[in-house]
């Protein structure tokens, strides 16, 4: 009983345990095969690219945060995402240039200014954010929170949320479907035509169903051992290695630089 | 000895469920945020964004209300707050959100507990509260002025005028934001309250 998987016991709940078995293999053979970086160090670089973002830092410390903060997605085999958001900031850099060109000629241009220099700082975070939250596991990220001595009342939330989301996104497709064959809103554009009834349709079973999932997962997880005071152990484990130290270092030089161009 | 270990078991057993209760119904707000921010970002462009609290306070009500149904204790409310903030701050959103999302939720909570999470008035006054929660993620737009202002002088350009410009539109903006918060925060916890009477009383659903 003491031994609390409380990954799987969530996990587990509402699938069959095949299902559920298969899964926590893949998912440990995946993380032998590749280089995984510690979830502390993500969330460093989340912090950092807050702090960036408040100095108002120079340009070019800004692209090479963007650049150093998608580091992670390459490495977790995100390239595709790593290299959208890098266009992206590569577009809103190109249209600062050509606003700073033009604007003296055309005042109105100081609005898309605005707005590409606003994206352009809030970039640093977006990418840190998406290295973050997409390229953690759900076990590394519990493991890591009660590393750093996260309460129970933030940690199992935590992990429910992470498991409830595909729940959510099935219910919903079954919902849209329920709906549709009983003649209301067939497609997207129709829920808009009556707001209120087709939001109502959607969220009072959603919320039905979330109630009896709390119950469900309730029982599994209190019968896998749960609610015991026993310090549960963990089937992953994430530790700092020496790349994860020099990757903090790296973050903390960061900001030192941002802070002397600042 | 034994009375006692079962005694702090039963307690024990009610918080883990009280806290899977909060994670279930935290998905739900969450998903309805992050359905919140896509409409603003999608449809009202950057600077829409300003609209993001208080969509995503049209939309919770229900969910609030019933979490608070179901649990009836403090806590949950601010819970549901302090995890949304780690979410968001955790998928990029401006760090300040963990404490706005902790601060208010909390003042939420001790309202809707004055009012024992049954009165009516105080629900709706909590649930008001509990919408300032979702201001951190687009505090960040307040801090647009001041990095072009930045950008523009570090070019070596007179920045004196967009200044003043863009200070005058920050206070308005700051004051439809909350505006818009405190109107759709009314409509969604009243909208969240008649579907409590209209469907989860009558299906036995409210713990």
């Amino acid at each position: 009983m003491t031994q609390t998987v409380e990954r799987a016991a969530v996990e587990r709940a509402g699938t069959t345990s095949t299902v559920a078995r298969t899964f926590v293999q893949r998912d440990v053979a995946v993380g032998d095969a590749r280089v995984a970086i510690d979830p502390r160090v993500k969330l460093a670089g989340v912090a950092v690219a807050n702090v960036l973002m408040i100095m108002h830092v120079a340009p070019v410390v800004q692209m090479v945060a963007v650049a150093l903060l998608s580091v992670p997605l390459f490495v977790a085999g995100k390239a595709r995402a790593a290299v959208r958001m890098l266009a992206c900031y590569a577009l809103l850099c190109a249209a600062q240039w050509l606003v700073q060109m033009h604007v003296d000629a055309l005042p109105w241009l100081h609005i898309v200014g605005l707005t590409a220099n606003g994206v352009a700082m809030m970039m640093p975070c977006l990418v840190a954010g998406a290295a973050a939250f997409t390229t953690t596991r759900a076990g590394d990220l519990v493991c890591a929170m009660r590393r750093m001595h996260v309460p129970d009342a933030v940690v199992i939330p935590v992990v429910v949320i992470m498991r409830f989301f595909p729940t959510i996104r099935r219910d919903y497709r079954m919902i849209r479907h329920s709906m549709r064959l009983r003649g209301h809103a067939g497609n997207g554009l129709a829920l808009l035509r009556r707001p209120v009834r087709s939001f109502e349709c959607i969220i009072v079973p959603l919320l039905m169903n979330a109630t009896t999932v709390a119950n469900d997962l309730t029982l599994a997880a209190l019968t896998k051992g749960l609610g015991t005071c026993a310090r549960p152990t963990s089937m992953r484990t994430v530790r700092m290695r020496a790349s994860d130290w020099a990757a903090l270092a790296v973050l903390a030089a960061l900001v030192c630089v941002g802070a002397a161009f600042a | 000895m034994t009375q006692q270990m079962t005694t702090a078991t039963r307690s024990n057993r009610f918080a883990v469920a009280d806290l899977i209760t909060t994670g279930v119904f935290t998905a739900i707000y969450f998903v309805i945020v992050a359905v919140a921010a896509l409409f603003c970002n999608v449809v009202l462009t950057v600077a829409g964004n300003i609209f993001l609290p208080a969509i995503a306070a049209l939309l919770a009500g229900p969910v609030y209300m019933l979490l608070a149904a179901r649990v009836r204790t403090f806590g949950p409310i601010t819970v549901m707050g302090v995890v949304l903030g780690l979410f968001l701050v955790c998928s990029g959103h401006f760090a300040l959100s963990l404490v706005t999302s902790a601060v208010f939720p909390c003042l939420a909570d001790l309202i809707a507990k004055a009012g024992a999470y049954r009165n009516t008035a105080a629900m709706l006054a909590s649930y008001v509260v509990f919408s300032f929660g979702c201001l951190g993620p687009i505090l960040p737009l307040w801090m647009m002025k001041d990095a072009y202002v930045a950008s523009l002088e570090r070019k070596g350009k007179d920045a004196a005028y967009i200044d003043l410009v863009f200070s005058h539109v920050n206070g308005a903006m700051f004051g439809v934001t909350i505006a818009a918060v405190v109107v759709c925060a009314l409509i969604g916890g009243a909208f969240g309250l008649r579907m409590m009477t209209r469907h989860f009383e009558k299906a036995g659903v409210l713990g």
